[in-house]
């Protein structure tokens, strides 16, 4: 990035904005399409009740719960990559974090969908909110599904705030470059910024704050979704060694995400110098990084169950490679842990077409990581009699397609209107124009 | 017209000498526009004085935790189940998760509000001369607030010096023609104009 200008940024980068493209809308009416698949299963699940979707007792958690879970954990690393490498000083976050951050956003909006699906009467999904009822009796807050509530909303607010801030002075650099209707726009959602010194101190005071308030909270709300499993006795449930395990697992799939999404968008806005091999060779090592301490995890988790000399939690361990759902283990032990490695190498890490085919299969092996807890461990809980093969109807698949929908055409809108590569920070990584070198130069 | 000088500058160091050299001649009441954070901007004006923001996140992080630990322990005791488990009703270890998420909840709201505050957003009345397009671009501003008019003149003598690409007012207007009505209080005796 050594020979950008300020200048040379902030054209850039404002450039793509609103300039229509064939591409580009072709993937809004892909993503239009799946969601309007979703939104006609939902429709008929509101009208025909919960029994459209495969469930079957005791598997009262299926699909949904995996794609909710699935999606919190997409968010995870566009978090990681805004506050814990703020925090860490990582240079390369610069150019990928906008991306990332907005990433988090639409993902945790679409998670937070799926217990409204989930809940079936959609309508009273308010219940979930601490609020008494009519013999005023609070929830217990003993819950793991309250302390869920809490955390992905406080995960939700101050995600969006802080890509809020971070957008502030990017609004402002837009307003300056635009015309007419969008000036104005953009001059009221950056408040009015001028970039004065009094601002830029208590805005850097506050950004650092957030960052530091995000950390834990990213940590915090993987361990809370984790615990909706964790504190229940169920069989393959029941460990400690959850929350780590699906911070880690969150933050290699949501890696895998930042790269399937950051490749296509370089490609399209001819972004190269500053979306650069070295930046998806960063996020390649996370995920290298993420999916080894996952692939340890998963041989922890054998060794406890298998030390705990629990009939039943042994049990469920040998169920879930040899059993009806083995397809679906082998799939994520595939995908999670082998195909991977292949980032090890060099050559592949730092070749586009690889990245995006392995990000790629580590997405659907994460979806399958959710699917193999939630569904073998329900399926074969203790009474053998009780034991069924769920699998996931139609309209649940459909659901899950539109949430792909819904997540793809936010996004798709969010890089034509907003800038996004952070173009103060991009400018903060470049050299800044002196006197002093011009005269040198000359 | 406005009691205000104004230097555009395209380099950074140009910048630097100039806030320096009007230190030093006494001016005080300046606005510097970047379109990036640079430390040594914040260190030249507010030499090393930490923003006031951490404040806000220090007292929004207390009143989190405490109200997510009042809301958790009077609901328990405003309902006594008759058959706790043994387990009290005032329960430390499971409580902590809502804490902390107040915690984080309350802190961040009020280190944004704090931001705001402090910011002065959302505003629409900024001074005109900051209201520059290049500053959030490629340019760096210094405005000098409410100068006597006696004193623009050498402001502007300032700004051009140390590598102002474009000064208001220019530096050979003569300063007379902006004199009446002049209500800026006065600065103080400047000693050590170099």
């Amino acid at each position: 990035m050594s020979n950008l200008t300020y200048g040379q940024v902030t054209k850039d980068i404002i450039r793509p904005l609103f300039k229509p493209s064939k591409l580009h809308a072709l993937a809004i009416l892909v993503s239009l399409a799946c969601l309007s698949v979703g939104a006609y299963c939902w429709k008929v699940q509101l009208e025909e009740g919960l029994g459209v979707a495969g469930y079957e007792p005791p598997v009262m958690w299926g699909v949904y719960i995996t794609t909710f879970v699935f999606w919190v954990g997409i968010g995870h690393a566009g978090t990681l990559i805004s506050a814990i490498l703020f925090l860490f000083r990582a240079r390369w976050r610069t150019g990928v974090y906008r991306a990332s951050e907005a990433m988090t956003i639409f993902a945790v909006m679409t998670a937070g969908l799926f217990p409204i699906l989930h809940a079936g009467r959609c309508w009273y999904a308010y219940w979930l909110f601490p609020y008494p009822n009519q013999r005023e009796l609070w929830p217990n807050f003993k819950s793991p599904l309250v302390w869920d509530v809490f955390a992905i909303s406080t995960y939700l607010t101050i995600s969006a705030i802080f890509f809020y801030i971070g957008l502030i002075p990017d609004m402002a650099s837009t307003r300056d470059k635009v015309k007419g209707f969008g000036k104005k726009i953009y001059g009221a959602l950056c408040l009015g910024w001028r970039g004065t010194d009094n601002q830029w101190r208590h805005y850097m005071a506050a950004y650092g704050f957030f960052a530091a308030l995000a950390t834990p909270l990213v940590v915090s709300v993987h361990s809370v979704v984790s615990w909706d499993f964790a504190m229940a006795s169920t069989p393959g449930w029941h460990s400690t060694i959850f929350p780590p395990y699906f911070v880690a697992g969150a933050i290699f799939s949501g890696c895998a995400m930042v790269i399937t999404l950051l490749i296509p968008m370089r490609a399209l806005f001819k972004w190269e110098d500053y979306l650069t091999i070295w930046h998806f060779e960063r996020l390649a090592q996370l995920c290298m990084l993420t999916g080894a301490i996952l692939t340890y995890a998963y041989a922890t988790e054998y060794f406890i169950a298998w030390y705990s000399d629990n009939p039943y939690e042994w049990g469920t361990f040998i169920y879930r490679p040899t059993g009806d759902y083995a397809w679906a283990f082998w799939l994520m032990v595939s995908c999670n842990c082998i195909f991977p490695l292949a980032l090890w190498f060099k050559k592949v890490r730092t070749s586009l077409k690889w990245l995006f085919i392995i990000s790629l299969i580590i997405n659907v092996g994460m979806w399958f990581e959710r699917f193999n807890i939630i569904a073998t461990s329900l399926a074969h809980m203790f009474d053998p009699g009780a034991w069924v093969y769920y699998l996931p109807s139609k309209y649940e698949m459909g659901i899950m397609l539109g949430s792909f929908g819904w997540f793809f055409t936010w996004f798709l809108l969010f890089v034509k209107v907003m800038p996004s590569v952070a173009i103060a920070e991009i400018k903060e990584g470049v050299r800044p124009p002196l006197k002093a070198d011009e005269e040198a130069a000359s | 017209m406005s009691s205000n000088v104004k230097g555009v500058f395209a380099h950074l160091d140009c910048l630097m000498t100039g806030i320096d050299r009007l230190e030093r001649a006494g001016y005080d009441n300046m606005i510097v526009a970047a379109p990036l954070p640079r430390h040594e901007i914040e260190d030249a004006l507010y030499k090393g004085k930490p923003s006031p923001v951490r404040w806000w996140t220090l007292c929004g992080g207390i009143l989190g935790a405490s109200t997510g630990f009042i809301l958790q322990s009077l609901t328990a005791l405003d309902w006594p189940m008759a058959i706790p488990g043994g387990k009290p009703l005032v329960a430390i270890p499971p409580f902590m998760v809502i804490v902390f998420e107040c915690t984080v909840l309350f802190g961040g709201l009020a280190t944004f509000l704090g931001m705001l505050y402090h910011c002065r957003l959302p505003t629409k009345s900024m001074e005109v001369e900051v209201c520059d397009p290049r500053f959030s671009d490629d340019h760096f501003g210094l405005i000098l607030k409410d100068v006597d008019p006696e004193r623009r003149q050498k402001a502007a003598e300032i700004l051009a010096g140390a590598g102002a690409i474009e000064v208001t007012p220019t530096v050979s207007d003569s300063s007379e023609a902006d004199a009446p009505t002049e209500e800026a209080p006065k600065p103080e005796e400047v000693t050590n104009v170099d």
